[in-house]
């Protein structure tokens, strides 16, 4: 396993145990309306920055300690982080985009009471965390497949 | 339908069983890469293609070859 497709699990790792954190927060919490309590909305932030922290402190390490003779990645890794990077981008888009219309739906038909103001701010969070996951899934999907130099 | 094929591991047997360690590092690339191109599941540019048969101090068409089926 290159050091690149062990980024990949590790990243895969982290987001998967972020979505782990937050549905714990969602049982503990005992409700889905947790953007009514203010320290269940921080938790839910922290979560998040702590998987974010984690793939920047995670990309730091592979820059610092991948500075040997041997290259860390090469034009394998770099066409197949490509290709997984635009499934990512497509997926999570279209993600933000149709909860965003969902949310504008909801919020036509049933006004203000029903949309909290933070639900916008959640989605593109979650966005965030859906590109990271599925561009971690793709790569390790493409390590196993094959894959032509330049594509994507 | 247009397939490329190589003669990698051949041709490392041919080298004194050179190693896939050692020929990734003649040609500037990742063992993984060596393993992915030995398994058929991918495709190099053709600056690798290249550095991988200087690498065993040969022609391009003695490790990489084109074969076209319908």
């Amino acid at each position: 396993m290159s050091i690149s497709q062990k980024g990949a699990v590790a990243q895969l790792l982290i987001f998967s145990a972020v979505i782990a954190g937050w549905l714990v927060l969602f049982i503990t919490s005992g409700t889905v309306f947790f953007w009514l309590d203010d320290t269940v909305k921080m938790a839910f932030y922290i979560v998040a920055a702590v998987g974010f922290g984690l793939l920047v402190l995670m990309n730091a390490i592979i820059a610092i300690f991948a500075r040997g003779k041997k290259p860390a990645s090469d034009e394998r890794d770099k066409t197949i982080w490509r290709k997984a990077s635009l499934w990512a981008t497509g997926v999570s888009y279209t993600f933000v985009v149709v909860l965003l219309l969902i949310l504008s739906i909801i919020y036509m038909e049933q006004g203000s009471d029903v949309v909290s103001v933070y639900f916008p701010l959640f989605i593109v969070l979650i966005g965030g965390v859906v590109l990271v996951l599925t561009q971690a899934i793709a790569a390790l999907v493409y390590y196993n497949r094959m894959v032509s130099y330049g594509e994507g | 339908m247009a397939k490329v094929k190589n003669r990698i591991r051949r041709l490392r047997f041919d080298n004194n069983e050179m190693t896939q360690e050692k020929l990734a590092s003649l040609a500037g690339c990742t063992r993984q890469t060596i393993i992915a191109l030995e398994q058929g599941r991918y495709l190099p540019s053709i600056e690798l293609a290249f550095r991988i048969a200087h690498a065993f101090g040969v022609s391009l068409e003695e490790v990489f070859q084109y074969e076209e089926s319908i």
